[in-house]
C-alpha cells in the first residue's frame, strides 16, 4: 500500500523514534535505580502470571468508580488488542496484505478490532469529558503543588487523550476509507462500514490519499509520541503493571525498617526513598482516587497523596537527566509534600488500598517522618509529650507503669499474672484500654466476659508497654524498638499459647511487626475470641437484642488485617440488625486517630470522626448504636457524637458491652438493664 | 568557650511517693527518678545560646541515684559536647543544695565556663535553690527565674520573670550563673536512636568527689499533707455533677 | 538585747508587695511569743517614704542606685553585710523571684541554715518548726529551727498579712551601702511591664481556668464556650501558657497573676503549689479533675473527680438552652 519513499521514511522515522525513546527510558530506569534497594526478580517470576491476570480482568481499577472504570476498560482492552492491530497495520502498509473482506480468523480479528476501536473512542471521550468538564482536577488549597503541576496535569491529560483519540480514530476512519475504496461494506467491521457510507461519494484518488493519510496518522503518530512517552502519564501502561507485579506480598501492616544512612534515617530526599517509591511516581495515572478517600484531605488538611506522587513525578520529569546522573534532589519537603501534610497522615492506608496501580504514598510520608524525627526537627508539642512519656513510662498518658492494671483491681475476681503462672492467652490490653477512664469500663467488661466464659487468660501488669504501632508510624523507630524489646522481655517471662488484644493498633504491631523481632505466636483480636465463644455456645445469648446498629471497621483491623467477619458475626448472633455504612470492611473510613494523630493537634476544619458519624446517621432515624471494636474509636466517636449534636440519638458502644448485655453477665447488670430496655 | 549546664535527677512526683521509715527521707527504693524539668530547660537554653555563639556545652551532674548516665547521654544526644558525672559516697541519699553546690563548684571552676545554667528550682530544694547557692560559692553574678538570655558584648543579657508578666532586664558580666525557668523554646525532642548511638560512641567523664560536710539539708521530718479533703466532693454522672454545679452557682447569685 | 527577726521588704514600682506584709505578720506573731523585735530591711533608691508604712519596730534603710529594683547581686551583697553584723535569730525572705535570688545566696555566703518553700512556721513544744512544701506539694518537711541564725524563705500567700498601721511607728535606722556596690558585675537593671493585656484576669469576677487536663489546644474552644456561657474569662496554669496556647496575661500563679474572683472554676488543673499561690483566695473554688489526689481539691470548696469534658458538655447543655 505504501510507496517506496513512504516506506523508507517510515523506517527512518521509526529508528529515530526508537532511539530517542530508548534514551528516555534508560534515563528513567536509572532514575528509579537511584532509589534504595533492588527489586527481586523472583517476585517478578512468581507474580507475573497471576497479577497479569488480575490486570486483564481490570480488578484493581474496578475497586471504585464503576462507570469510569468501565470507560477505562474500553480503552484498556482496545490498547491491549491494538498491540496486534498496529503490527498488522504496519505489515499491511509494507506488504499490502489486508484482512478486508476475509472470513475465518481474519474476520474475527476484524470484528474485535472494529468494536474495540469504538469502545476506546467512547472510553477516552468519556474520560476527557469527565476530566475537563464534569470533574476537573482539584486539590484543596492547602496542598502543596510544584508550579509545573498546575498546568502540567491538564496539558498531559490533553496530550494523552488527544493521542488516543487521534490514533484510534485515524485507524478506525482509515478502515472506513478502505472499505469505501473496496466499494462494499465489510460485515466483519460493522461500525467502520457504517462510517464508510460517508465516503461513498469520494473519488478514487481522494480515497487513496485518505487511506495514506489515516495510516500515517494512526502509525506515524505512535512514532512521534514514543519519545514523549516516558514523560507522559501514559507510561503507566507499563509502569503500573510492573509496580503491581513487583510488589512484595508482605502484609500491609508490616513496615520495613527505615533506610538508614550515616546519621540519617528515613527519606529526606528523593534518592533516599526506596526504588519502588520512585516507581510509584511513574505508575501514577493521576486519577486522584487516593485523595478522594484520604481523611486528611477530606477534612481540609494539607495532605493529598495524589499531589505527593504527582509532585515527585513532575520534579523527575523536569530534572530527569540530572537526577538519573546522580545529582541529589532537593528535600522532599520542598518538592513533594509540605511538613504540614507529612504530619497530617493518619496512616489509615485508604490510599494504598484504593490505588489501582499499587502505589503506597503513605510509606513516603512515614519515611519523611522518620527523617524529620531523626534529625531533631521540632515536632508537635503534644506528640513530643506523648513520646517522652512512652519512653519513660511505656504509655502515652504520662502515668507510671505501676498504674497500668489499676482497672483490674475493681473487678470482683483476680486476673492472673501471666508472668507468674501459665495461661492460655496473654491479654495484651493496650494503652487506651488500660489508662483512659472512659475505656476502662469496656476493658472490665471484656475481662468479665472472658472470665464468665472460662477463658484461661492473664495480663502482664506493669510490664506491658505500648506495642509501638503508632510510635513507629510517627517516625520514632528507636523508641519503637525500645518498646518492642520491653514487651518481648515481658512476654519472655510468660508461658502462654496465644495473645489476645483489645486494640487493633496493638494487634497489627504484634501480628505483623513483632515477628521480625522474634515473636511467633498466634495473635487474636478480642472480637475473634468473643465470636468463637458465642458460636460454640460457651457464651449464650439469654436475651436477644433488637435494635438497628452499624459497625465501624477500625483501619488496623478491617483494612490492614481483614478482620471484618468476627465483629459482624457477634452482632448478628446477638440478634441485632446490622446496617452497613457505605464505607465499610476494607473500604472503611478512618476515625482520624491513627498514625499518632491522637497525640497531635488536628488543625482540620472538621474531624473525620464527625464525618463518619454523619455517614452513620444517614442510615436511618432508627439506628441506635454505632458499634466499635477499638478503644481509640470509642474515644473518637464518643466525642464526635457530642460535637455533631447526635448525642442521645446515636450511642457509641463497644461490641463487648453488647455481648455482656445479651448474655447477662453479672456486674454489668446495671448497664445491661438500661441497654436492654432501650434495645427493645 | 564553655557553657556548663547542671543536670540533676529528682524523684518523679508523678509517681506515688513514700516516706522512709526513718521519716527523714523519701523511701528511695520506691522512687523513680527523672531529670528535673527545669534542668531540661536550662540545657535547651544552653544549646540555643551555643548555636549562635559556638560555645562548647558541658553537661555535668552529681550521680546521687546511680542512674544519671541516661540523663547525660540524652544531653549529649541533644547536642552537648561533653558530659561529666561526679560520683562518690552518696548514692541513694538526699543531697542538700549546699552540699551539691560545694561538690560542683571546684569542677565548674576548673572548666572555667563563661556561663553556668541550672534549673531554677527542683522539687527537693529544701535548703534553697542551686543557682544562687552556687553563685555565692563561685563569687559570680547571678539571676534566677530566667526566661530568656542572650550573649552580647562579653555580657549575658537576661530576662528575669517577676510576676504578672513583669520582667526584670539585667546585664551580667561573665562568668555568671543563671537559674532557668523556661528556655526560649520548649526543650527539643531527641530520638531514641540518637541517644542509643551516643551511648555506643560517646563517653561520660567520671570524677570521684568527696563529701566533707553534712549531707542532709537540716534536721527534718517528712510527712504527707493533711488529707486534701477540704473540698466537698460532688459525685455521680457528669449530668448529675453539672446539675449540682448549676444549683450551687444559682444559690450564690453567680448565674 | 532582745533577739531580732529580720524581714526583707520586697517592693515593686514603689509599693511593698503583699508578701512583705505577710512576712511582717508572721514575724510579728513569732516575736510576740518570745519577745523578739521585728526589723524590716528596706533596700532601694528613694524608698524612705515606705519605711513609715511598715509594721515593724525598726526599719533598717539602705539606699543606693544599684538597689533600685532589688536586682540579685546588689541585694544579696547588702543583705549579707547587714545580717553578718546584726546576726538576727531569723531572717525571713519571700520565696519569690526577687527573694529566692537573695535567700539562698545569703545563706550560702554566711553558711547559715536555710529553709526554703516555707508554708508554716510555728512553735511546737517550745521548739520553732518550719514546714516546707516539697515534691510538688506532695510532701511536707518539718524542720526544727535551731538557735543559731537561720534564713527562712517563705512562700507567698501562705500567711495572713500584718495589719497595715503599726502600733507605734518604728524607728528608722539608716545604714551606709556596702563598698562592694561600687564594683558590681550586674548592670543595667530595668523593669518591663507586659504589653497591654487583652483581658485583665485580676479584675474578672468569674474565671474558668484550664490546666494540662485540657489535653490539646483544640479543646480550649470548649473552655471558651463555657466561659462565655458563665460570663467568665478564661485563665490558665503555667504549662498551657508556656506551650503558647494562651498569652502570659492569662496565667494564674506564682510567676503569673494573683486572682481573687468570686468564682474560680478549675478544669484539669492539678494544683501545683505555684498555681495555688495565685488563686487560693478566690471566694468560691470549684475543681474538676480526673485525679482524686490532685492538690487542687485541698483548696477547692467543691470538687468533682470526673472527666472534665463530660462535665463541661453537660454544663453547656444546661447553660446553652
Amino acid at each position: 500500500m505504501l510507496t517506496t519513499p513512504e516506506r523508507i521514511a517510515f523506517v527512518l522515522v521509526a529508528l529515530l523514534s526508537l532511539l530517542l525513546t530508548a534514551h528516555g527510558v534508560s534515563r528513567l530506569v536509572r532514575a528509579i535505580g537511584r532509589g534504595q534497594g533492588r527489586p527481586r526478580w523472583s517476585t517478578f517470576l512468581r507474580r507475573v502470571v497471576p497479577v497479569s491476570f488480575e490486570i486483564l480482568l481490570q480488578r484493581p481499577i474496578f475497586r471504585a468508580r464503576p462507570l469510569v472504570s468501565l470507560l477505562h476498560a474500553g480503552v484498556f482492552f482496545a490498547f491491549v488488542f491494538y498491540g496486534l492491530v498496529n503490527v498488522l497495520d504496519v505489515a499491511e502498509g509494507f506488504t499490502g496484505f489486508s484482512t478486508l473482506h476475509r472470513g475465518g480468523i481474519a474476520a474475527a480479528y476484524n470484528v474485535v478490532a472494529d468494536l474495540l476501536s469504538v469502545a476506546a473512542l467512547v472510553g477516552i471521550l468519556g474520560l476527557l469529558v469527565r476530566r475537563f468538564g464534569l470533574r476537573p482536577f482539584r486539590f484543596n488549597d492547602r496542598v502543596f503543588l510544584l508550579p509545573s503541576v498546575h498546568f502540567g496535569i491538564a496539558r498531559d491529560s490533553a496530550i494523552v487523550g488527544g493521542f488516543i483519540l487521534l490514533h484510534v480514530g485515524s485507524r478506525w476512519i482509515g478502515q472506513a476509507v478502505r472499505i469505501a475504496e473496496s466499494g462494499r461494506p465489510d460485515w466483519s467491521q460493522p461500525t467502520a462500514s457504517l462510517v464508510a457510507t460517508l465516503f461513498s461519494s469520494w473519488s478514487d484518488t481522494a480515497l487513496a490519499a485518505a487511506s495514506h493519510i489515516t495510516w500515517w496518522l494512526a502509525l506515524g503518530l505512535i512514532l512521534a509520541f514514543l519519545p514523549y512517552f516516558p514523560y507522559s502519564k501514559h507510561i503507566h501502561l507499563f509502569m503500573a503493571p510492573l509496580n503491581l507485579i513487583l510488589r512484595e506480598e508482605s502484609p500491609l501492616g508490616r513496615l520495613e525498617p527505615p533506610v538508614t544512612g550515616d546519621g540519617t534515617m528515613g527519606a529526606e530526599r528523593l534518592e533516599q526513598l526506596r526504588w519502588y517509591q520512585l516507581l510509584d511516581a511513574y505508575a501514577c495515572i493521576m486519577c486522584n482516587r487516593c485523595q478522594d478517600v484520604c481523611p486528611a484531605h477530606g477534612t481540609g488538611r494539607a495532605l493529598s497523596p495524589a499531589a505527593l506522587e504527582i509532585n515527585k513525578r513532575y520534579y523527575l520529569n523536569r530534572n530527569l537527566s540530572a537526577f538519573a546522573g546522580g545529582a541529589s534532589s532537593p528535600p522532599l519537603l520542598e518538592i513533594a509534600a509540605s511538613k504540614e501534610a507529612v504530619w497530617a497522615c493518619t496512616t489509615c492506608a485508604a490510599c494504598v488500598r484504593i490505588c489501582p496501580v499499587g502505589n503506597r504514598p503513605m510509606l513516603d510520608l512515614i519515611d519523611m517522618r522518620h527523617a524529620l524525627v531523626s534529625r531533631g526537627d521540632p515536632i508537635d508539642p503534644n506528640l513530643q509529650a506523648a513520646l517522652e512519656s512512652l519512653a519513660r513510662y511505656g504509655n502515652s498518658f504520662g502515668k507510671p507503669a505501676r498504674q497500668r492494671a489499676r482497672w483490674a483491681k475493681e473487678l470482683p475476681f483476680p486476673i492472673k499474672d501471666a508472668r507468674k503462672e501459665p495461661v492460655e492467652y496473654v491479654w495484651f490490653v493496650g494503652d487506651f484500654a488500660s489508662f483512659d477512664p472512659r475505656m476502662q469500663e469496656n476493658t472490665k467488661t471484656v475481662a468479665q466476659l472472658f472470665h464468665a466464659a472460662g477463658v484461661d487468660f492473664g495480663i502482664l501488669y506493669e510490664d506491658e508497654r505500648n506495642a509501638g504501632n503508632d510510635v513507629r508510624r510517627v517516625g520514632e523507630e528507636g523508641l519503637f524498638e525500645l518498646l518492642v524489646e520491653h514487651n518481648l522481655a515481658a512476654l519472655e517471662k510468660a508461658q502462654f499459647r496465644a495473645i489476645v488484644t483489645t486494640d487493633p493498633h496493638t494487634y497489627n504491631a504484634l501480628k505483623n511487626e513483632y515477628p521480625a523481632y522474634g515473636l511467633r505466636v498466634p495473635v487474636y483480636h478480642y472480637t475473634e475470641i468473643l465470636a468463637d465463644l458465642l458460636e460454640r455456645g460457651v457464651l449464650r445469648v439469654q436475651q436477644p437484642l433488637a435494635a438497628a446498629v452499624t459497625y465501624h471497621d477500625p483501619c488496623y483491623l478491617g483494612r490492614y488485617n481483614r478482620i471484618t467477619g468476627a465483629p459482624r458475626r457477634i452482632i448478628r448472633a446477638l440478634g441485632l440488625e446490622l446496617r452497613e455504612m457505605p464505607r465499610h470492611g476494607a473500604n472503611t473510613y478512618c476515625c482520624g486517630a491513627g498514625g499518632g494523630q491522637i497525640w497531635m493537634d488536628s488543625g482540620g476544619q472538621e474531624r473525620p470522626s464527625e464525618q463518619r458519624i454523619r455517614e452513620a446517621v444517614g442510615l436511618g432515624d432508627d439506628l441506635r448504636y454505632f458499634v466499635v471494636s477499638c478503644p481509640k474509636d470509642m474515644a473518637m466517636y464518643s466525642d464526635a457524637v457530642k460535637t455533631t449534636g447526635y448525642e442521645g440519638r446515636l450511642t457509641v458502644i463497644d461490641v463487648a458491652r453488647l455481648v455482656a448485655t445479651a448474655v447477662g453477665i453479672d456486674g454489668v447488670a446495671r448497664e445491661s438493664v438500661s441497654v436492654e430496655s432501650e434495645a427493645r | 568557650m564553655t557553657i556548663v549546664v547542671v543536670m540533676e535527677q529528682v524523684p518523679d512526683v508523678a509517681e506515688e511517693l513514700a516516706i522512709a521509715p526513718s521519716g527523714t527521707d523519701l523511701d528511695r527504693d520506691a522512687i523513680s527518678y527523672v531529670v528535673n524539668e527545669y534542668d531540661e530547660h536550662a540545657l535547651e537554653e544552653a544549646l540555643l545560646l551555643a548555636e549562635t555563639s559556638g560555645d562548647e556545652v558541658v553537661a555535668i551532674g552529681i550521680d546521687a541515684t546511680g542512674e544519671l548516665d541516661q540523663a547525660l547521654y540524652t544531653a549529649l544526644a541533644k547536642g552537648a559536647q561533653r558530659a561529666i558525672k561526679l560520683t562518690g559516697d552518696f548514692e541513694g541519699t538526699w543531697l542538700s543544695t549546699r552540699t551539691a553546690a560545694r561538690l560542683l563548684a571546684p569542677v565548674i571552676e576548673e572548666l572555667a565556663p563563661r556561663l553556668v545554667l541550672v534549673g531554677v528550682q527542683a522539687p527537693d530544694d529544701l535548703d534553697g535553690q542551686l543557682a544562687p547557692t552556687l553563685a555565692a560559692l563561685l563569687g559570680w553574678p547571678h539571676a534566677s527565674v530566667v526566661v530568656g538570655s542572650e550573649l552580647v558584648n562579653g555580657m549575658v543579657r537576661v530576662r528575669k520573670e517577676l510576676w504578672g508578666g513583669i520582667t526584670m532586664l539585667l546585664e551580667l558580666a561573665l562568668p555568671a550563673v543563671l537559674g532557668i525557668q523556661a528556655a526560649r523554646q520548649a526543650p527539643r525532642y531527641v530520638p531514641v536512636s540518637r541517644v542509643r548511638q551516643v551511648m555506643r560512641e560517646a563517653s561520660i567523664e567520671v570524677r570521684d568527689v568527696e563529701v566533707t560536710s553534712d549531707l542532709a539539708p537540716v534536721p527534718v521530718r517528712l510527712r504527707f499533707p493533711e488529707e486534701t479533703g477540704q473540698a466537698e466532693l460532688l459525685t455521680g454522672s457528669a449530668s448529675e455533677i453539672a446539675d449540682r454545679l448549676i444549683e450551687l452557682l444559682r444559690a450564690r447569685g453567680l448565674l | 538585747m532582745a533577739q531580732r527577726i529580720v524581714v526583707l521588704v520586697e517592693h515593686l514600682y514603689g509599693e511593698p508587695t503583699d508578701v512583705t506584709f505577710e512576712l511582717l505578720g508572721l514575724a510579728r506573731r513569732i516575736a510576740d511569743s518570745d519577745g523578739a523585735i521585728v526589723e524590716a530591711v528596706l533596700l532601694g533608691e528613694g524608698v524612705r517614704h515606705l519605711a513609715e508604712t511598715l509594721p515593724a519596730e525598726r526599719v533598717i534603710l539602705v539606699e543606693h542606685p544599684a538597689l533600685r529594683y532589688l536586682a540579685p547581686e546588689a541585694t544579696a551583697i547588702t543583705v549579707t553585710g547587714l545580717l553578718r553584723t546584726d546576726a538576727p535569730r531569723l531572717a525571713l525572705l519571700p520565696n519569690t523571684s526577687l527573694g529566692m535570688d537573695v535567700a539562698a545566696w545569703v545563706a550560702s555566703a554566711l553558711d547559715w541554715p536555710l529553709v526554703a518553700y516555707c508554708q508554716a512556721l510555728e512553735r511546737r513544744e517550745g521548739q520553732l518548726v518550719a514546714t516546707a512544701q516539697l515534691f510538688g506539694g506532695k510532701i511536707l518537711a518539718d524542720v526544727a529551727v535551731g538557735t543559731s541564725p537561720t534564713v527562712i524563705s517563705v512562700l507567698a500567700g501562705a500567711f495572713a498579712a500584718a495589719a497595715l498601721e503599726p502600733a507605734a511607728p518604728g524607728t528608722i535606722e539608716v545604714r551606709e551601702p556596702p563598698a562592694e556596690l561600687a564594683a558590681l558585675r550586674t548592670h543595667a537593671a530595668s523593669l518591663e511591664r507586659p504589653a497591654a493585656a487583652d483581658v485583665d484576669i485580676t479584675r474578672a469576677e468569674k474565671i474558668v481556668a484550664v490546666g494540662r487536663g485540657i489535653e490539646s489546644k483544640d479543646n480550649l474552644e470548649l473552655a471558651e464556650e463555657l466561659a462565655q456561657a458563665l460570663g467568665a474569662v478564661v485563665a490558665a496554669s503555667r504549662p498551657l501558657v508556656d506551650a503558647g496556647w494562651l498569652p502570659r496575661s492569662r496565667q494564674v500563679g506564682k510567676s503569673g497573676l494573683k486572682v481573687k474572683p468570686k468564682l474560680y472554676l478549675a478544669l484539669g488543673i492539678s494544683g501545683a503549689p505555684e498555681h495555688l499561690e495565685g488563686m487560693k483566695d478566690a471566694e468560691l473554688i470549684i475543681a474538676i479533675n480526673k485525679d482524686p489526689k490532685a492538690p487542687i481539691f485541698g483548696v477547692a470548696d467543691y470538687g468533682a473527680v470526673a472527666d472534665l469534658f463530660d462535665v463541661v458538655e453537660a454544663l453547656l447543655e444546661r447553660l446553652g438552652g
